[in-house]
């Protein structure tokens, strides 16, 4: 068993074991927590697979986008904290069948087909990025812009729709007024 | 040997399912997306292991890995905006209580 093998195996149980506790704890932060170590446990997972460049993006993303949810969890939360121990689930039984079914599916897929031999070597991290760079900007450019523009959209239309309507808000500051 | 792929697939699986199963069970629209989260994270996972283990000279399963960067961070705005509506109109982003949709 290689090193690589075992510090896999190590940075995958760690974000497993954080995905799980994400749905275990009542308190929304400590669940955003969670996430954020789970997600930063991928991130090594990628950096041990030598894809030092996504390792670090995963990372550095993901910890930004954590922080984002844990502020919007105190803010939509009565109970951040979880000290009331409320459940907020629902279908709970369905949910487990759900998730186990496709475990078991995606396990089945995993284990039963020969990949054949894997690849001893990659690129080095410079060259990876050349490559990645002369990808992105040439081949790969029409998806990428794609990418770009579906984000940039995205941003729009989660700005309107968390935008008040004005008629709301006239009719708020009429209230306030009278 | 390819135990290291098997052993980077299979946390992949284990995390879908974790997150499938947290996208079915909670009721908190949040919580919701959370699940969504481990679910592309999963995706993640798959893409840099074939592109490691199977295919490190073919560069655009990287590129692929960034565009399922991107969707995270799509679904992330897109669902946090609905939260924001939501709460808004209603005071909270329990997902037990829209009901508006229903037939």
């Amino acid at each position: 068993m290689t090193l690589q093998v075992i510090f896999l195996a190590f940075f995958g149980i760690a974000a497993v074991w954080f995905g799980v506790v994400v749905f275990r704890t009542h308190s929304m932060v400590r669940s955003a927590l969670a996430l954020l170590f789970s997600q930063t446990a991928i991130g090594a997972m990628f950096l041990v697979m030598q894809a030092e460049f996504l390792g670090v993006l995963q990372i550095m993303m993901m910890a930004t986008e954590m922080s984002v949810m844990a502020i919007f969890m105190v803010m939509f939360m009565m109970d951040p904290g979880g000290m009331g121990a409320m459940d907020m689930t629902h279908q709970k039984r369905l949910s487990l069948r759900a998730g186990a079914v496709g475990l078991v599916a995606a396990l089945a897929v995993i284990w039963l087909p020969d990949w054949g031999p894997i690849a001893a070597t990659v690129p080095s991290a410079g060259e990876q990025i050349k490559l990645l760079g002369f990808e992105l900007l040439g081949r790969s450019m029409f998806i990428f812009e794609s990418a770009g523009l579906t984000i940039l959209t995205a941003m729009v239309a989660a700005t309107m729709v968390a935008i008040a309507p004005q008629s709301e808000t006239a009719n708020k500051g009429a209230r306030d007024g009278a | 040997m390819e135990l290291e792929l098997l052993v980077a697939l299979t946390i992949a699986a284990a995390l879908f399912g974790v997150g499938l199963y947290g996208s079915l069970s909670q009721t908190n629209l949040v919580m919701i997306i959370m699940g969504v989260e481990l679910i592309l994270a999963a995706a993640l996972i798959n893409m840099v292991a074939f592109w490691r283990y199977l295919h490190p000279d073919v560069i655009a399963a990287q590129m692929f890995v960034l565009i399922i960067m991107a969707v995270m961070a799509v679904e992330m705005a897109v669902g946090f905006g609905i939260a924001i509506a939501r709460f808004r109109s209603r005071g909270s982003v329990e997902m037990e209580e829209a009901r508006e949709l229903r037939g």
